[in-house]
């Protein structure tokens, strides 16, 4: 399995003025996002698979299973608990198949899971975006101590095994709220991928013309921070976001596989994973669906994520 | 044998039981493929996920590890070969015949056979036993099998030979002749020095046998000695040459070899075996996965299955100390909620286990069949709980190895329950260190998921350690409902006492149903064992008295030049 490292995250590649002049509006962006082919197909899964898990549900109502419940009449107990009837048990009944052993409908715990995955995954990125363009800022713009005790924290937390240290910290840790803990973890080695690249731009940008003329003009450095610089960076916020979350998505599912993630029974898409290994000669269906719906979420938000860098670095929008 | 060490794998209802051509297990038959005879010489592979416990038998206590130690070690008396009559019986070993009692069985007397040798050449002598098992005795090692501790005379604070010296309590009159002085009546002697911790060592070597030295190297007196052994990954065995079969009537030790593949992926195991090319035509493994028996069906694998029961029980044992657990009522209510067929199903299937609502296991005499909470029942366990004052639901935590088993079964156990409105909250802890932690009464939660298989099939050497007030340990403890009650502990006691070996062996099944009345315990599953033989690979019989699994002892090969 491959849990990619924070730091593939891509970051946009101009550090100097994200675009010259006013920043490009965010309608345009998005209209010009939906012109390129790939990038409209990717907003188009990622919004069904946004849907579905909104939905779940509702889901749970049309389906008449719920992510919990035992269907024994699925599967066949004599062959150590393999679904009925080919394809891994699809049918009217369980539109994904069932998972061996236990008959829980798969398209429930693959819609539960991408509310647990996604909702970890934005939940992480919200706050490691929040905390690295608040602390990035003020060290580019101030400089000074601040930048070098910021600094060092940033290249402390980023030389730091974090995996390996995820994984202890969260076997060490007992029960609790695991959603909660995992991305207070995910966070608290996340935000300096965010806030280094930020720090850059800020760095850059305190000298430019238009700082000059606010600071002239007698505006207080808060005003300026938030006025003048963080505007600025809005592109380049948004870019690492998206970025952020399919590495997110990625590390909660491999958190899961390595038994570290959410507890049973709350489904998880790394969890299905993990236990469809021994299965996969058999019934190769229970370890492909998660598989793909976690690669389909992951491409998806990667895919956005280059093309917004694409049309920010151009500077212009068409 | 009790899961205390190798407890995961039954948790899992993993140790294995296998039948094709033994009388292991009930349905054992003349299956042909792995039962047939085998030719001397040739090489066994054994593939294996985990590695031993301990090399050292004073340390070493599990199913895998005492399978081991038949090919390395000879006791005073040993469990009888797999695929014969005696298998789940005891029968003389190093000693001539199971023993004399004297001074109302206070005192056993045993006589050694001719011809015994370690693997240096050096004959086996009384002094040699006497030697091994002051050794045991050591508090630093004695981790393994607790009963030489619990039933010889011993001085107080007596810390083993390194510390205190030789043992008064065990006298060697002659080379030949080894008498033990017992610190109460035990008909079940016989039984007792079978146990690993009575291991010869050569006494004339004490000052270079150690304390640890017999963990990384042992002296072997069986009829294998450690050629390599690379923690983790792989150990070899190969003759010893002093050993001599004709005092042996247990080990056919066929093979030239035995070669262990150690820390494969439990379903790399179960392809190879499937698969069989090679030398892993020539090979035996684990217990196979449930994903792995819906293809046992084909026929040329069919023929290469070998199953049987593993004799052990799967429970979960709630701890009546805690708030809730404490009242009678509660712990019923669990008992008539839970649903057996849907764990049976998580573990694998009626392939893999049966269930259970006795303590004591099937195999062992006495065992007597009833059922005191008929379920699942969530209406009966709805109103037992409102007797006791939790209309609105209750709540508790399970203690569960994080192995995928044990997790489908917990996950299954917490469904169950749900339904009659009791919410179960998984505490997943990593399935090395289980029964470490759970075995530590401070840090186990309101239930543990765990199971236990007899040392011996007696009811001594299940109940009283699950149940009996005087063994809830600091550490180390396997009394995990906290039970301790002056009716079951008198019970115990009476029982232990009895010198009718039979009258004792039917007694625990009656205690079995007294104990489930309070019911601090949900037997659950008695697990089967299912191995697959390489089509090379003979005399592979499930042994009941091994947890099932495939006896090293007799197990060889059809054709040794083959593979």
């Amino acid at each position: 399995m491959a849990i990619p490292a924070p730091d593939t995250v891509g970051v946009p590649s101009g550090a100097g003025a994200p675009a010259s002049g006013a920043p490009a509006s965010g309608r345009a962006v998005v209209r010009d996002l939906l012109r390129r082919p790939g990038a409209a197909i990717a907003v188009g899964v990622l919004g069904l698979i946004g849907a579905m898990a909104l939905a779940a549900p509702l889901l749970a109502g049309l389906t008449g299973w719920d992510q919990y419940s035992f269907d024994p009449s699925a599967i066949d107990s004599y062959s150590g608990g393999l679904p009925r009837g080919g394809w891994g048990g699809i049918s009217g009944d369980h539109w994904f198949g069932v998972e061996p052993g236990n008959g829980r409908d798969m398209f429930m715990r693959i819609a539960y899971g991408a509310r647990v995955s996604l909702a970890i995954a934005i939940s992480a990125t919200v706050l490691t975006t929040t905390v690295g363009v608040v602390l990035g800022t003020l060290a580019g713009y101030f400089g000074g101590w601040v930048d070098t005790g910021l600094s060092r924290a940033m290249d402390f937390l980023m030389a730091f095994p974090a995996l390996i240290f995820m994984i202890a910290l969260l076997s060490a840790l007992p029960g609790g709220n695991r959603p909660v803990l995992l991305v207070l973890v995910l966070s608290v080695f996340g935000w300096p991928y965010t806030a280094r690249v930020v720090r850059g731009q800020a760095l850059s940008l305190r000298n430019q013309e238009f700082v000059e003329a606010a600071r002239a003009s007698g505006a207080s450095r808060w005003a300026i921070v938030f006025r003048e610089v963080l505007p600025n960076l809005r592109g380049t916020i948004v870019v690492l976001a998206t970025l952020a979350v399919p590495s997110y998505v990625a590390t909660e599912a491999g958190l899961s596989f390595l038994g570290v993630g959410v507890t049973p029974p709350t489904p998880s898409w790394g969890q299905m994973i993990a236990s469809a290994a021994t299965w996969y000669a058999v019934d190769p269906l229970f370890l492909v669906i998660p598989g793909a719906f976690l690669f389909a979420t992951v491409v998806a938000f990667t895919v956005i994520g280059d093309h917004l860098k694409s049309i920010l670095d151009e500077g212009a929008v068409h | 044998m009790s899961s205390r060490r190798f407890g995961l794998v039954v948790a899992v209802v993993g140790v294995s039981l296998v039948l094709a051509g033994c009388k292991g297990g009930d349905d054992g038959d003349g299956g042909a493929g792995a039962g047939a005879g085998a030719e001397q010489g040739g090489t066994v592979h054994v593939l294996l996920a985990e590695d031993f416990s301990h090399l050292d038998p004073a340390q070493g206590w599990d199913s895998g590890v005492s399978n081991l130690y038949r090919l390395l070690y000879r006791t005073l008396t040993a469990t009888g070969p797999g695929g014969t009559d005696t298998a789940d019986d005891i029968v003389p070993d190093l000693a001539t015949d199971l023993g004399t009692p004297s001074d109302g069985g206070k005192t056993w007397t045993f006589t050694l056979k001719d011809d015994v040798a370690f693997e240096d050449g050096t004959p086996i002598t009384s002094a040699d036993i006497k030697f091994g098992v002051e050794r045991s005795l050591d508090p630093r090692i004695a981790i393994g099998s607790p009963y030489a501790k619990t039933t010889l005379e011993l001085p107080e604070d007596y810390a083993g030979y390194y510390e205190s010296g030789p043992l008064d309590s065990i006298e060697t009159p002659d080379e030949k002749t080894i008498v033990f002085h017992l610190d109460h009546p035990e008909p079940e002697f016989a039984s007792v020095v079978s146990q690993a911790p009575f291991t010869p060592f050569p006494h004339e070597q004490a000052d270079t046998i150690t304390r640890s030295s017999v963990d990384t190297a042992p002296v072997a007196s069986g009829p294998y000695r450690v050629e390599s052994y690379d923690r983790g990954s792989s150990l070899v065995l190969t003759r010893n040459e002093h050993w001599s079969d004709a005092s042996d009537d247990i080990r056919t030790a066929q093979p030239d070899e035995f070669d262990f593949t150690i820390g494969l992926d439990p379903a790399t195991i179960d392809e190879r075996l499937l698969a069989g090319q090679g030398d892993d035509a020539n090979a035996i493994g684990d217990q196979i996965q449930p994903a792995t028996l819906g293809r046992l069906n084909a026929p040329d694998i069919k023929s290469r299955v070998v199953s049987g029961m593993t004799g052990c029980t799967g429970f979960v044992q709630l701890d009546t100390s805690k708030d809730g657990m404490d009242d009678v009522r509660v712990r019923q209510a669990i008992n008539y909620a839970v649903d057996r067929t849907s764990m049976q199903t998580a573990a694998g299937g009626p392939q893999m286990a049966e269930t259970t609502t006795t303590i004591l296991p099937p195999s062992l005499p006495g065992y007597q069949e009833f059922d005191l909470y008929p379920g699942p029942d969530v209406a009966k366990a709805k109103e037992l709980l409102a007797e006791a004052g939790y209309a609105d639901g209750f709540e508790f935590t399970l203690d569960v190895a994080a192995a995928p088993s044990s997790s489908a079964q917990a996950e299954a156990f917490q469904e169950s329950l749900k339904k009659a409105g009791i919410t179960v909250h998984l505490n997943s802890i990593d399935a090395a260190t289980y029964y470490e932690v759970v075995g530590a009464p401070a840090k186990q939660d309101d239930a543990v998921l765990a199971s236990w298989c007899p040392d011996w099939l007696s009811g001594s050497t299940f109940i009283p350690p699950l149940f009996e007030g005087s063994q809830i340990f600091d550490q180390g403890n396997s009394n995990r409902s906290m039970l301790d009650d002056p009716e079951i502990n008198s019970e115990i006691q009476r029982i232990k006492s009895m010198t009718d070996v039979d009258a004792a062996l039917a007694a625990w099944g009656d205690l079995d149903r007294l104990v489930m009345e309070k019911a601090p315990i949900v037997p659950t599953l008695n697990g089967n064992s299912v191995h697959v033989a390489g089509a090379n690979v003979a005399q592979a019989f499930s042994n009941p008295s091994l947890n099932g699994n495939i006896d090293y002892a007799v197990v060889g090969l059809h054709d040794p030049d083959r593979g």
